[in-house]
Formats: C-alpha cells, structure tokens, sequence
C-alpha cells in the first residue's frame, strides 16, 4: 500500500453526532480531529438517524482543518462502514476490537467502499481500540491484520475496567499490564502507540483544562503524540502538551550544536553545562533525541498552520457572506 | 449467565486436626486442605487416610472444598481426596499445558473409579514459576475443568529470589498478565493474598478489607486466605455494599431515563451516566444478587450443620 501521509491527532473532541449543536460548533475548537460518534453516546432507538448524518456531518467537522473520524458500534460493523465511508473522513474508530478477523473484514469493507466512491485506496485509516482483556491477549494479531492501523493503544477506560472487573478511580494503576502490552505491539510493529501514562485522577473530570495539560505533558514524556477528549476545555492544553515548547526547541538546537563540536573533536560523549549551568551528556543518544524533537515541532506548527489558515478561511466567507 | 462467587478460599493445613474440625464454622465460600504445606512426607500417608472425611468436615456449612495436592504426588492425592463433596484441587507449580493435562487425566479416571460425575472436579492451576507466567494462555486453556486460576506470590518470590514483601512491588507484570489472560479466557484470576507483598501479623480488618478491596481492583476475583480472620474481610471486599447498590440501582433509573428522552448521557451526582456506567452497574448490581443467592445457601447449610452438631451423641 503506498505511504500516507502521517496525521497528527494530539487532540481531538468525540461527540454524539445526534446533537447537532455539538457537531456543528466543533469545527473552530482547533482539535486536530474531530471524532463522530455513532457508538455509546447515541441511544439504540436513534442509531439510523446517526447513521444517516455522517456524510453530510463530514464537510461541517472539516471546514476548521479538522480530520474527520467516526466512532463506530462493535455490532453494527457493516451498516455503520457503509454510512461513514465518504471522501474526507480520515478515520473509522473500531470499539472493543478482540480479532483478527474483524480488522480484516473491516479492510475488505473499507476497501471496496473507497474504489465505490472515489477514496485514494488506502487513504482511510482503521483505529482498533482495546477494551476488553481478550484485545490485549490478541494485540499483536489485530495490529497485523491490516495496514490501515497507524496508530494503536488503549486497554484502559470504563469499558476495560468493567471487562476485568475493577473500579476506574482507585489510585494505582489497574490497567498497567494490558497499556504495556500493547504500547509493545505498536512499537514491535512500527505504529504509533498511543496511551495515558498514570497520573493519579480519583474525580474522573473530563473537563478540567490543568488536568488535561499535565496528561499530555506527561504523555508526551513518554514518547506518546496521541490525545482526545469530550470536553472542549481540553483541546488547547493537549495541543499545547503535545507540543515541544520554545525552551525545548533552543535546548535541542543547543544539543545539536555541541554535538557537531563533540563529533570533530573525535570523542563520543562529553560533559558539559546547558545554558542553566545543568550538567549534561551529550552524546549520539541525546543528539538523536534533540533531532526527533525538532522534527515533531515542525510538523505540530505545520499542522497548526493549516488549522488557523482553514479557520481564517471560514471566517472571511461568512464576513463576506454578510 | 451464574456468576461465579468464591470470594474466600481458606487455606487449612491438612495436619492441623483443629482447624479441620472447625473452619466449617468460618463463613468461607471455599475451604481449601492443604496437603502440601507443612506436612513432612511421614505424615502425608495419615493426612491422606482421613481426608475424605476432613473434605466432608469443612464443607458442611455449605463451602466448596478443594484439596492442594503434592506437585510430586498428584495420583496419590488425588487418590485419597476424591469424593462427591470434593470441589476440585490446586495444583500446584502448573508450568504447562502437558502438566495440567495430566491431572486432568488423573481426575478422570479417578472420578471413574469413584462413581463421581465426569468432567466435575474442578483444577486451580496455581502459577509459581517464570515458566508458569509465561505460559500461562496454553495452562488456562489446557482443561475445560479450570475455572480459576492462582499464583501463588510467596512461591514465584521465591523461585525467582525475590525477597518477600519487597517494595517496589516485583509482581506488577505477572499479576497483570494472569489477570489480562484469565479474563481473556474466561477463568477467573485468584490471588493467594500471603503475601501480596504484605506481612499477614498484626492487621485488623480494615486493613484485611483494603488490602482483598486492592486486589479486586486488580481484576482478582477472590482470595486465597492464609488465616480465619482473613475471611469476613474478604467477603466483605467482595460483595456489594447496600449504599452501592443503592446508589447503582439509581445509576440505571437514570439512564433508563435518559434513553428514553433521546440521549445516551446524563449528569447524575457530578459524574456523567453513559453506556459502560450503565454496564458496570448492571454488573454490580447483579454481582450482589449472586452473593446474596451464596450467603443464603450458606447460611441454610450452616442451619443444618448446627442442628446436627448440637443433636448430634
């Protein structure tokens, strides 16, 4: 399958498509996507209604540069596919993914719906979420079954608690075992791995912006780029979170700049004091890592870029409009 | 679906004549006789003559008797344990399917022997080894007679050289995976709560309901308890409180509600009610009705047991 290109989804709201205030305000939130759902947030008597709003829901989440991605039901697999599937949707969210099997029918699916309908093939990307114990057990096999999943995580959450049986707010980390095998998966199978590291939350807010901030922060530290939320209190502070700040970039810059001295002088490690009088190492390891960080700054201020310009796009037509 | 309750498994040493005659009496949902721990080789040979009568003894108030075998010794155990009031057994050290499907064999041909219903004596695999951890998926699913599983933490410590009680906590990857795998394969996880990191002197029963309340949180659903005073706590962690149920009963007013004004989230007491809140109260919910269901069973067995006692020459 030819390369896409890598979409950045440090935060992202999900809401019920039903409530067309939701859905129609989201678009200036800043959200790198924007997450329809058909799933737990739509009641079971509304599900067809739901269904029959994704294509045109998909323009109105897109116009502030958002990517579009849908939340689908575990059981209603086919008949949601065939509703979401449309040009400019990036993403479909699997929920409860446990087989194989599943991911592989969902490919098939997805695949002819995109030669039906005019999709680059390839384009529409699989998010498998784990939520049950017997997700985790079959990790590597759903990673493997398509190459529509870019990126992979879970196996925390209300749903994985129920499944094991465990409260959600208890002060230690329930769900330790399970995020590490598939942070394992991901990384052994070159996606990008996506979890919350354990910040210890017995309020269960998702609305509080601090909080989101110090869980993206804290995320970002452990190599996750990954975010979402339900609130939009939190897009700006996991947007921010994700992002490397200035002071890391002039770290990194500096970083860099000793180590083109280090590697004239003939040495492979030398210690030495940061611009706060720090000791530092710098050697191939930490040159590496200043580079990766440059690297991702410079695709969050692109994507950055695209959102304000989108946004600043809408906004003079509808000044123009009046 | 029946919910499993086995919130409590006694561990009794088969060669404590005391314990046998009395731990009936101690609200255990299982009682385990423990032919391994504690009882040099020259006694085992007596410990096995009556131990179908200690199995008859310890489950008279209504508990699922289990008997730990011998690694070394499972024919022989197995031998003198077998019964119609016998649960099932612990096997001690599993490291593999080829292990359990021995003792699976063993069952079987003794059920045969003796008139006991095929296929009813129950295995606990307990995990005590890297190997055991490891291989855990190919033990759980080597014999449709599991139906919970155990690692024993004392014995992994020691197998591992680890020393017990150790901070920080050395089991997070092996109690997560026994936990995930268990799940997965629709046995449940049990733990063997001495250690659980912890010395057992000394500890009331708050401590004893927080420490079986921590290891339910990390998907146990039970506890193997080392002691008598283990076992109230235990149950208590176990089994839903009245204001829980209350307050979950509540929960699922709510939502019904909530769906029935076309949404599928509702505020309710500063949380937000959705779906899997809705679930998990399901869950809880008829988590304590199957309690309930056991305690009565219980408690109308320890009716009879009592009467027999008192009436009894």
């Amino acid at each position: 399958m030819a390369d896409h290109p890598r979409r950045l989804k440090r935060s992202g709201l999900t809401m019920p498509i039903v409530t067309e205030r939701f859905i129609n305000n989201a678009w200036h939130r800043g959200c790198d996507f924007i997450n329809m759902d058909l799933e737990d947030s739509v009641p079971p008597n509304l599900k067809d209604v739901a269904r029959n709003l994704v294509r045109q829901s998909i323009p109105v989440v897109n116009k502030g540069g958002a990517d579009a991605v849908c939340r689908i039901n575990h059981d209603l697999m086919e008949a949601d596919l065939n509703a979401a599937v449309w040009p400019g949707l990036m993403m479909v969210n699997y929920p409860k993914a446990e087989y194989a099997h599943e991911i592989r029918r969902m490919d098939e699916i997805i695949t002819r719906l995109e030669a039906e309908r005019g999709i680059r093939p390839g384009a529409i990307e699989i998010g498998a979420n784990i939520e049950t114990a017997v997700g985790v057990a079959n990790a590597y096999e759903i990673v493997s079954a398509s190459p529509r999943i870019r990126d992979f995580g879970g196996a925390s959450g209300y749903d994985m608690s129920r499944d094991l049986g465990v409260e959600m707010f208890v002060g230690f980390d329930q769900f330790v075992y399970g995020k590490g095998e598939v942070e394992l998966t991901a990384r052994a199978l070159g996606v990008e791995p996506h979890a919350a590291p354990f910040t210890p939350n017995l309020t269960g807010s998702v609305s509080d912006p601090d909080r989101a901030f110090a869980e993206a922060d804290a995320a970002r530290r452990c190599g996750f780029r990954i975010g979402g939320g339900l609130h939009p209190n939190v897009v700006e502070p996991q947007n921010r979170g994700f992002t490397p700040t200035d002071d890391e970039v002039a770290d990194a810059h500096w970083v860099l700049e000793q180590y083109r001295l280090l590697s004239r002088s003939g040495d492979t490690w030398i210690q030495t004091e940061d611009a706060t009088g720090q000791p530092r190492i710098i050697d191939r390891y930490e040159a590496a890592r200043a580079q990766e960080l440059l690297q991702w700054r410079a695709l969050c201020e692109e994507r950055d870029r695209e959102k304000s310009e989108a946004i600043s796009r809408v906004r003079a037509a509808e000044e123009h409009a009046e | 679906m029946t919910i499993l309750v086995r919130r409590s498994n006694l561990m009794v040493p088969a060669s404590q004549h005391r314990m046998i005659r009395w731990a009936w009496n101690r609200n255990a949902d299982a009682i385990t006789i423990d032919l391994q721990d504690g009882i040099p080789d020259a006694a085992l040979e007596t410990a096995r003559e009556t131990l179908q009568s200690a199995v008859a003894q310890v489950g008279k108030a209504g508990a699922e008797v289990f008997v730990r075998v011998n690694a070394a010794y499972v024919y022989a155990d197995v031998a003198a344990a077998m019964c119609r009031d016998l649960r099932g057994i612990v096997l001690p050290g599993a490291e593999s399917r080829q292990h359990v499907a021995e003792a699976d064999a063993i069952l079987t041909e003794l059920e045969r022997h003796h008139g006991v219903e095929l296929g009813s004596t129950e295995i606990i695999p307990s995990i005590e080894t890297a190997a055991g951890v490891w291989h855990i998926r190919e033990i759980i699913t080597a014999s449709p007679r599991i139906r919970q599983v155990c690692i024993d933490e004392a014995e992994l410590a020691a197998s591992l050289g680890i020393v017990q009680g150790a901070d920080p906590d050395p089991f997070v990857y092996a109690r997560g995976r026994l936990c995930i795998e268990a799940t997965a394969a629709g046995v449940q996880p049990i733990a063997v709560a001495d250690p659980m990191g912890l010395s057992t002197e000394n500890l009331s029963h708050d401590d004893l309901v927080q420490i079986a309340t921590d290891a339910r949180n990390l998907g146990f659903k039970g506890l193997v308890c080392p002691h008598l005073n283990w076992v109230n706590p235990v149950n208590d962690a176990y089994t839903p409180t009245e204001s829980l149920v209350d307050y979950y009963t509540q929960v699922r007013e709510v939502f019904a509600q909530a769906l029935a004004a076309g949404t599928a989230a509702a505020p309710f007491a500063g949380r937000m009610i959705d779906v899997p809140v809705d679930e998990w109260a399901k869950d809880v919910l008829a988590m304590s009705a199957a309690c309930a269901a056991r305690d009565a069973e219980k408690q109308t067995a320890h009716e009879k047991a009592r009467i027999w006692q008192e009436t009894a020459p």
